[in-house]
């Protein structure tokens, strides 16, 4: 996935893959790399075990540390399940907030019939990732398999799961590219996401044609990630990203943004960043996160390790407890039949397109 | 182990995941005649489970107020229903060499075996709640009373629910707060079976399924007796949240919609049907197209049924190893009964026929009281009715509850 979105990315963003497999990482030659564990599984994966992944990410220390050196906002893009990403996604992302970054985190879950061990690994692992990282956003597999017709190819589902990461991924990269329309300031992004453990918001959609805008803003409000078990539906600040080719103007820029606004709230801040790019046609993409608490300014961090015991940065742990997450079968077992969660939807296991609303 | 005699009052209790039934009955000539009903919504389940036990021992002693109240009589004891996959079943069975040079059966026999059976220790960290006869096998033949009779080797069986000794504990704790004390627990399923089905179906076979808002209990009777009993935490609260999360709506919303619109079965037409959220198309009125409806909630209705179905062939191959066991309806000659607030969704009995491939009905309790004659009040109706069957005959106690409750909590 990694390899698949660099090539999407503008030249502003750095990226690096991780993983202790290194036969993947010798495939994506344009990256940066850095080999997980190479003691612990001497180049092979971890065969689904996340304490081999855990120890793998924490023998590799140092080079992660001069990775995020000096890095201001680290976007952690990770699939939970298996050993590597459900072992080293919370050390990588405690890392990188140790160095200073603001961690926003993707992490997608398995698919429901990769059974209940992996759904186990992965739900433990964003547990941890929830009260690391200043933003979560979890993508369920599951959701992918809707987005497509039933005959669509394997690969259509998974562009999709490409789509909404590389539009979060250029949207705040925007925020420190030269050339916006309407310029947002890196710093403002960040106050957004200040506060770790917060609930997170984030939804993608794209529009094309006449109204593109619109038609976008629409999308992004019935985005899948928006919706699914648990999602967060209102929160208080949210960062608005909207692109589009040369014909897109700032009347329509605004009214995608009103309409996000109306769908999400945002009261507190909105910040808004708008973006010409003549590549995009009559296309037009917005982006939108946002975080459910009242953002604080974001307090100068210290340079190393105390980060735990400051009092401005209060750990939410509630907004990180799995209710949030799993809706109204929060705080009760998971259940498993048939290695299944039954507490997720049945049409979204099932992967069943249902009748498009009126 | 003589039977104790019947109170004169009965008060039984069902705690579900959406509401609390409570009802006092009077025990005249062997009948329940109705004194009193309350019913509340319950706070602190999900799923079955217990959340919140403030709040959950807060409505539970408010129900018996009530009871209390609207019938000026003090209740003692309660009947308690079981529900959920915290109560787990398993069969347990007793041996005897009949020893009489004969070869007949006496009633020591017949007790030696039963006491041998409940020797057996419940699994580490439960306790049992209640044994359920099964068939006696004499020379394995089923035989309904083996005394007398001519064999080598007796067998009883039994259907033993235990449960998690917390958990237990805790329930009964509920109850014991307001110095009231549990007389004996009931399966929820065993409950509603009672009040739907006849013995002429228990005779024959029948698959009772309870399906209420935070679980599905179900039971299988087969030649008279209890078969196999299980559960799985699916229910209507589930149909309400997967509604919740397709259309993005509110909770309530979603309920309210599943009641009016929803369907156990989806069908094409459904499709072409749009419908108003509030039906005034006023301000902050909604549309929605049925067919997404009854997809959603079809969609969950069928596969918690055939959750049900497979569960009760993972008991029955657990019973009768290597026999290849089919649920049909030669098995089953009286098909599936469908009680619990979920058997209210439309075409329920419907849905069951094309997943299982047995008849269905949905059952109705038989009372008294008209208020009370729907799906929903099987399970309470059905305590009434299985505390005072099962009452004499039956408690499977060799001591009695209470002499056990008392050395467990010294009261």
């Amino acid at each position: 996935m990694v390899t698949r979105l660099s090539a999407q990315l503008p030249p502003e963003i750095g990226v690096a893959l991780l993983d202790t497999d290194a036969r993947s990482l010798q495939s994506a030659a344009t990256v940066q790399t850095v080999q997980l564990g190479r003691a612990q599984t001497r180049g092979m994966g971890t065969g689904g075990e996340a304490a081999l992944g855990l120890a793998s990410a924490e023998s590799e220390e140092a080079p992660l540390r001069r990775l995020f050196t000096g890095v201001p906002i680290v976007v952690l893009v990770t699939g939970l399940g298996g050993g590597t990403g459900s072992g080293a996604a919370a050390v990588v992302a405690s890392l990188a907030v140790d160095a200073g970054a603001t961690v926003l985190t993707f992490a997608t879950m398995p698919f429901s019939h990769e059974g209940e061990r992996r759904m186990r690994q992965a739900n433990d692992t964003t547990v941890l990732l929830g009260q690391k990282c200043h933003g979560l956003v979890v993508v369920h597999n599951d959701l992918l398999l809707q987005q497509v017709a039933s005959d669509a190819p394997l690969s259509e589902s998974f562009a999709a799961a490409d789509a909404w990461v590389s539009g979060a991924l250029r949207g705040i990269a925007s925020a420190f590219a030269p050339g916006a329309l309407i310029a947002a300031d890196p710093g403002a992004l960040r106050s957004i996401l200040a506060t770790p453990g917060s609930p997170t918001l984030y939804a993608h959609g794209v529009g094309q044609g006449e109204g593109a805008a619109m038609k976008a803003a629409r999308a992004a409000c019935d985005c899948p990630l928006a919706h699914g078990p648990g999602a967060v539906t209102k929160v208080a600040s949210l960062f608005v990203y909207v692109a589009g080719g040369t014909a897109l103007t700032s009347t329509e820029a605004f009214e995608a943004v009103a309409a996000v606004r109306t769908r999400f709230g945002g009261e507190t801040s909105t910040i808004i960043c708008a973006r010409i790019d003549a590549s995009m046609g009559d296309r037009t993409e917005v982006s939108v996160l946002g975080a459910s608490l009242p953002a604080p300014k974001a307090a100068p961090k210290s340079k190393k390790g105390d980060k735990a015991v400051d009092p401005s940065q209060p750990v939410f742990e509630f907004a990180t407890e799995e209710s949030m997450r799993r809706g109204l079968f929060g705080g009760t077992p998971m259940t498993f039949i048939d290695g299944q969660d039954v507490d997720v939807p049945a049409y979204i296991r099932k992967a069943v397109r249902l009748p498009a609303t009126p | 182990m003589t039977p104790k005699p019947l109170p004169s009052l009965i008060a039984v209790i069902d705690i579900g995941t959406h509401k609390t039934v409570s009802l006092l009955g009077q025990i005249i000539d062997g009948k329940a005649r109705m004194l009193s009903f309350s019913e509340r919504r319950t706070d602190g389940v999900v799923k079955g489970t217990v959340t919140d036990l403030e709040k959950l021992t807060q409505c539970v002693h408010e129900v018996v107020n009530d009871i209390e109240r609207s019938s000026t009589r003090a209740v003692e004891q309660i009947y308690l229903s079981l529900s959920g996959p915290a109560a787990e079943g398993e069969r347990v069975k007793g041996f005897v060499a009949v020893p009489a040079h004969d070869g007949k059966v006496t009633a020591k026999d017949v007790a030696d075996a039963i006491s041998s059976a409940k020797r057996l220790e419940p699994p580490a960290g439960r306790s049992t709640l209640l044994y359920m006869r099964q068939p006696t096998m004499l020379d394995g033949r089923a035989v309904s009373n083996p005394v007398g009779m001519a064999g080598k080797r007796l067998e009883v069986n039994f259907w033993r629910v235990t449960m998690e000794e917390g958990n237990m504990r805790m329930r009964v704790g509920m109850v014991n707060g307001m110095s009231i004390r549990v007389r004996d627990f009931i399966l929820a399923a065993h409950a509603a079976a009672c009040a739907t089905a006849s013995d002429a179906d228990k005779q024959g076979g029948v698959l009772v399924i309870d399906m209420g808002a935070g679980t599905t209990d179900w039971i299988l009777y087969y030649k008279e007796h209890i078969l196999c009993a299980g559960s799985i935490s699916v229910g209507g609260e589930h149909m309400t949240n997967d509604l919740s999360v397709a259309l993005r709506i509110s909770r309530e919303t979603a309920e309210d919609l599943k009641q009016r619109f929803g369907s156990a079965v989806h069908r094409d037409n459904d499709v072409n049907q749009i419908i108003w959220k509030d039906g005034d198309k006023g301000v902050g009125d909604q549309q929605f197209n049925r067919g997404t409806i009854t997809k959603v909630i079809s969609l969950r209705y069928q596969e918690t049924l055939e959750f049900v179905r497979k569960d009760v062939l993972r008991h029955l191959e657990h019973i009768f190893p290597g026999h290849a066991v089919k649920l049909d309806q030669q098995m089953i000659p009286s098909g599936v009964v469908l009680t619990g607030g979920s058997a209210n969704l439309a075409d329920a009995s419907e849905a069951v026929q094309l997943v299982t491939g047995l008849t269905a009905r949905i059952g109705i309790p038989n009372f008294e009281n008209d208020s009370l004659r729907k799906p929903e009040y099987a399970g309470v109706v059905g305590l009434m009715t299985a505390a005072i069957t099962d009452a004499p005959p039956v408690v499977r106690r060799p001591r009695g509850f209470i002499a056990n409750l008392k050395d467990l909590f010294r009261f």
